[in-house]
């Protein structure tokens, strides 16, 4: 007996392979540029050890042969993908811990603020692409329109001092709420998502009045269908695989949104202690903060694609 | 199929999510730290930032009265020094018990001497303070002496500080070197946790009955205790008028000007004893190996000015090699007033002519061309700044690099490439001015080589702190400083602290930093 | 279809180009020497106040002008020469070097471009000139990727073949024939890349990765005028209104730059955004 799958379903399997085997390679060669970008430029990381007195020379010598750095550059590269496998970053040249636990630690701030500005930037998007889509020509709609263009070319750092300014001077102006402080993630989440919006806003626009364009929906208002609500509703979810397909593409770049964030309002994450590790010349910790958003980045993209073929049915090839 | 199921797989993702919180209980204060340190292990780490919270986790054999400055009794009921000054018994108390339940006796004391003086263990100020300490040995349960190679006036200062507070020597044994993440003392306050970088957790220790003689505990001090990270000052206003925070000092100057005005808000200006902000001369680098260039570049700095721009009127322009809260010297300064035209002279003697063309000055075909080493707290990057400008105007090439971490600042003076260093320690005691100035001190930073300026630091650190002879030599010391003109002191350091209006009883320890937080209450 | 022309884009760039140009005549203090008291307000003996070191703001905001276009400049073309040389040398030797160059692009776009120039800054130390060049080196992949698909598709077009049937040569076609015509395109996209030169270097300076406050550059003024929010707004809300006219305007004018090609991949488009969307 001969087992025969459907033809699409093996197309879609062999589309996940290839992505899958893509995404692979991809997160290698990114990890290995991380390696060689930070190591071949720099001059003895363990000097700062030294200098802060966290090890005599003694100490820093055994340091330097159990970190192979006499070896040769390739042979530390090979130890260096091993403990990426067993999970062992290194040690960090500035508090002498673990580089692993250093990430874990500021993991969950910035894990909180991503999630909570990729749920605004729906929102936000939603809004502006809805308003420059249904009110599209009338000033409402242009000004969305607008609003979603200028969001794609600023960057974060200035919305968010915008933001900032605003609300501070708002704060100035009204009384003070007491006990538990709402801008420690909100403002914070909600500047990361309002700038990262523009682009699925735009997106969100140009399919929604594609199907508002479409015969069908002509002549449902022509028998009488009104402009409302109903009429939005069910426009809008043929509208929404091409801008669901740009967010998930759009999420992998709410890391490099942290790290300004996280910098402008103060808050402990993986951003800002990519920045600081950078100051103080921390390799480790830089190299394990950047290697952990390339795989982040490869995955999220990974999983986009998939998700971008299960959703959209032009791309499996279906008519 | 598919289609209708990856919106709610999405959905419950992000559910789950948010369900791995722990639930948070909320503090009773908060209060905001400004550096986040390499590490919090007060044996073992140097900032002073640690013991902020530290200060109530640990208890050290005795104490420095806030007020009167006078040393008192704390872990030890009593103690007395041998005629030669070479050994100090401590007499301790025998009801005091570590947050693990484990009692406080003199071996424990032992312990945790041992474990400073382990050269294995590298600690990086609880050490230094010590002095010339040998050893200590337990006479009997509740009774310790510690032994000196030739008499230390600063003993019974070294034992009041943070550094030397007394950790449980069961939970030493179980952490090792995770210790700091799970310290055991026997202060007012337990150690719960903490993130580096992220935040530190205190709770009540109720069993506490062995507190110092001035400290007024109150009715209803906080329970819960936490400590988060502010390190960009541009944070700490906004931090807070939010409410995030309740105490937190390093207040920028208009910051705290502006919330000290307002009703939700106190204000403490805190003078912290020690050394002022300063940068220090290489001595052996062309051209600060000059001494009137050395003269020169201190007379051309409108110290005033700076001072006034970027601290504004909280603070007072540094007098002398110690902070004029020290009391250490009288009150006339000997870093006084400074005039730019007598440095134009100096260079002018010392062969540095102005070059209209380049617009520096030039001697044998190079300009006059400085490198500053700036640690990035404390405003130094501005003062920086500031001195630069004054600087560029008597013809000065001036490159300021800016250091993150003491490390870097170490490693700076080790390149020998840089000709001003900013550093400067904390401390209630002149005797550390010796790891600065003599000859093979520590933090010779400025490289200075004078015998003369050893003895006087030498002898002076042997006497009794209040001798008059001590004061007479540490004065001649400061004289020497200043005549090589060694250091360039900008301002006494004041720490503004903004205090939310509804918390009572804030005070300060001797050594300024610190906050004895059991005399805290909050109005609810 | 062509736009029609952005004329106050237009306007702006050339009158920050030559300001810049002529910073010195145009401002009557130094820009690292104090003028006044600090945070002088807007009004006063100078013209736009003082920062909080007593320096002019107006001479500050003219001076980072130019220190933010030149440097944007300068990364741009880095990322320019470099973006053209690897594209179409990937193009013209093909086969694994080609294949090896895509796989090098697509990793190095595996990380975000923020992070990628972060990376550059790490390994070479902070800085200005780092900051330059990290900004101008982490363009290269995603510039030289778009060059190396256009020019593929130039390649393809038959007037090309047909020279090549006439014994042409590789190089020479490549040099002649097909980057001329990609003109039209490296404009748009070089306008593109110019505006994600000028965004990374001000928000990496943003975060304090060149290491010296007092330079005075737009993402340097945003940073240590933060601050004084409240105090003296103007610190930070006048080199972000300058940032974002120079930005908004940059890419209209790319935008009126590019003609609008049909394409029947709806993917090739979303790609050609994702370039600009990693402005941010």
């Amino acid at each position: 007996m001969v087992s025969t799958i459907n033809r699409t379903e093996h197309r879609i399997l062999t589309l996940i392979i290839r992505t899958f085997g893509e995404a692979l390679l991809t997160a290698w060669a990114a990890v290995t540029l991380t390696f060689f970008a930070l190591r071949a430029t720099s001059g003895d990381p363990t000097a700062n050890l030294l200098a802060q007195g966290l090890a005599s020379p003694q100490q820093v010598e055994r340091l330097r042969t159990a970190l192979f750095l006499d070896q040769p550059l390739f042979t530390q590269y090979g130890r260096f993908l091993l403990g990426l496998f067993k999970g062992d970053l290194g040690i960090s040249f500035y508090t002498n811990r673990s580089v692993f636990l250093t990430l874990a630690e500021q993991l969950r701030p910035t894990l909180e603020l991503g999630t909570l500005s990729v749920l605004f930037m729906f929102l936000f998007a939603s809004m502006l692409g809805i308003t420059a889509a249904w009110w599209h020509g009338k000033p409402a709609g242009r000004f969305a329109s607008r609003m979603a263009d200028v969001l794609t070319t600023l960057p974060v750092a200035l919305v968010g001092l915008l933001f900032l300014y605003i609300f501070s001077v708002i704060r100035q102006h009204s009384t003070r709420p007491g006990g538990f402080n709402p801008y420690s993630l909100l403002l914070p989440a909600v500047v990361l998502g309002f700038s990262l919006s523009g682009g699925v806003a735009r997106i969100l626009k140009s399919s929604l009045r594609e199907v508002l364009k479409k015969p069908y929906i002509l002549a449902a208002r022509a028998r009488g269908l009104r402009k409302n609500g109903r009429l939005l509703w069910f426009a809008l979810r043929p509208a929404l695989p091409p801008a669901v397909s740009l967010s998930a593409l759009e999420i992998a770049y709410v890391f490099s949104g942290t790290v300004v964030t996280e910098t402008l309002f103060g808050r402990p994450g993986l951003g800002r202690l990519l920045v600081s590790s950078i100051l103080q010349s921390d390799f480790p910790v830089a190299q394990g903060v950047i290697t952990l958003a390339a795989l982040f980045y490869t995955l999220t993209h990974f999983l986009a694609r998939i998700l971008i073929l299960l959703i959209d049915p032009r791309l499996r090839g279906e008519p | 199929m598919n289609k209708r199921l990856v919106y709610p797989i999405i959905a419950a993702f992000l559910l789950l999510l948010s369900g791995c919180q722990e639930p948070y209980k909320e503090p009773d204060l908060v209060y905001g730290l400004t550096l986040s340190p390499t590490g919090i292990d007060p044996h073992l780490n140097a900032s002073s930032e640690l013991g902020i919270p530290l200060q109530s986790v640990y208890d050290t054999l005795v104490f420095r009265d806030p007020e009167s400055g006078q040393f008192v009794s704390g872990l030890a009921e009593s103690w007395s020094i041998t005629d030669d000054e070479l050994t100090y018994t401590f007499s301790l108390r025998s009801d005091v018990v570590f947050h693990d339940g484990t009692p406080l006796n003199a071996s424990a004391v032992e312990t945790n001497l041992d474990r400073i003086m382990d050269p294995d263990n590298h600690s990086q100020k609880a050490l230094s303070l010590l002095g010339p300490l040998t050893d200590v040995s337990v006479d009997d349960e509740f009774t310790i002496s510690f032994h000196l190679r030739e008499p230390y006036g600063a003993l019974l200062d070294a034992l009041s500080q943070v550094y030397m507070g007394m950790a449980s020597p069961a939970a030493l044994e179980e952490w090792g070197a995770e210790y700091q993440f799970h310290q055991v003392g026997t202060g007012p306050y337990r150690f719960i946790e903490y993130i580096p970088d992220s935040s530190i957790l205190l709770e009540r220790y109720e069993a506490y009955a062995w507190a110092p003689p001035f400290i007024d505990i109150s009715p209803n001090p906080p329970e819960r205790i936490e400590f988060r990270f502010y390190t960009d000052p541009a944070t700490r206003a906004l931090a807070l008028e939010s409410g995030e925070v309740d105490i937190m000092g390093e207040i920028p100057v208009h910051d705290a000007d502006r919330l000290a005005a307002e009703e939700d808000f106190d204000m403490l200006a805190v003078p912290i004893p020690g050394q002022p902000l300063q940068y220090f001369f290489n001595t052996t680098l062309s051209p600060t190996s000059d001494p009137l260039v050395r003269e020169a570049l201190f007379q051309g700095v409108d110290r005033s000015a700076i001072v006034e721009t970027i601290f504004g009127t909280s603070s007072r322009v540094a007098s002398d090699v110690l902070s004029i809260s020290m009391q250490t010297f009288p009150a006339s300064s000997r870093f006084a007033e400074t005039n730019a035209e007598l440095a134009q002279e100096l260079l002018d003697t010392a062969g540095w002519f102005f070059d209209e063309e380049s617009g520096f000055r030039i001697k044998d075909g190079s300009p006059l061309s400085i490198r500053i080493a700036a640690p990035t707290w404390g405003m130094n990057p501005e003062v920086c700044q500031l001195m630069r400008a004054d600087w560029e105007r008597l013809g000065i090439q001036v490159e300021i690099q800016v250091m993150p971490g003491f490390g870097q600042l170490k490693e700076a003076h080790e390149s020998n490439e840089f000709h001003l260093i900013g550093i400067n320690f904390f401390g209630t005691d002149p005797a550390f001015l010796g790891s600065f100035y003599s000859t093979d001190g520590l933090y010779n930073w400025s490289n200075v080589k004078e015998p003369e300026l050893d003895r006087r630091l030498q002898t002076a650190a042997r006497l009794q702190p209040d001798l008059p002879e001590r004061s007479v030599l540490y004065a001649g010391a400061a004289d020497s400083i200043r005549n090589q003109t060694l250091i360039l002191p900008v301002r006494d350091y004041v720490n503004l602290v903004l205090v939310r209006h509804s918390i009572h009883g804030l005070r300060y320890s001797a050594e300024g930093w610190f906050p004895l937080l059991i005399e805290l209450s909050i109005e609810s | 279809m062509r736009k029609e022309m952005p004329w106050f884009a237009l306007i702006w760039i050339i009158l920050a180009v030559v300001g810049s140009a002529a910073a010195p005549l145009l401002t009557p203090y130094d820009p690292i020497q104090p003028a006044g008291a600090p945070l002088e307000p807007i009004g006063g003996s100078l013209l736009l106040g003082s920062d909080q070191l007593g320096r002019d703001l107006w001479t500050r905001l003219v001076y980072g002008g130019r220190a933010t276009l030149s440097a944007s400049f300068l990364a741009a073309s880095i990322t320019i020469c470099g973006g053209i040389f690897l594209g179409l040398a990937a193009s013209l030797i093909g086969g694994l070097l080609e294949r090896l160059l895509l796989l090098l692009f697509n990793a190095t776009m595996a990380v975000p471009g923020l992070l990628l120039a972060m990376l550059f800054v790490g390994g070479i130390g902070p800085g200005f000139p780092s900051v330059i060049l990290a900004a101008g080196l982490s363009g290269i992949p995603g510039f030289a990727r778009l060059v190396h698909s256009q020019a593929e598709s130039v390649f393809r077009q038959p007037y090309i073949e047909a020279a090549r049937a006439l014994g042409a040569g590789r190089v020479w076609l490549y040099i002649f024939h097909i980057l001329p015509n990609l003109r039209t395109e490296l404009l748009s996209f070089g306008t593109t890349y110019l505006a994600w030169a000028f965004t990374g270097i001000t928000t990496l300076n943003f975060l304090g990765l060149a290491g010296d406050p007092s330079i005075p550059e737009w993402g340097v003024l945003l940073n240590t005028g933060r601050s004084y929010l409240i105090q003296a707004p103007q610190l930070i809300l006048l080199p972000g209104v300058f940032i974002s006219l120079t930005i908004l305007s940059i890419f209209s004018i790319g935008e009126w730059l590019s003609t609008e090609r049909v394409t029947e991949r709806s993917t090739n488009r979303v790609e050609i955004r994702n370039t600009q969307e990693e402005a941010l």
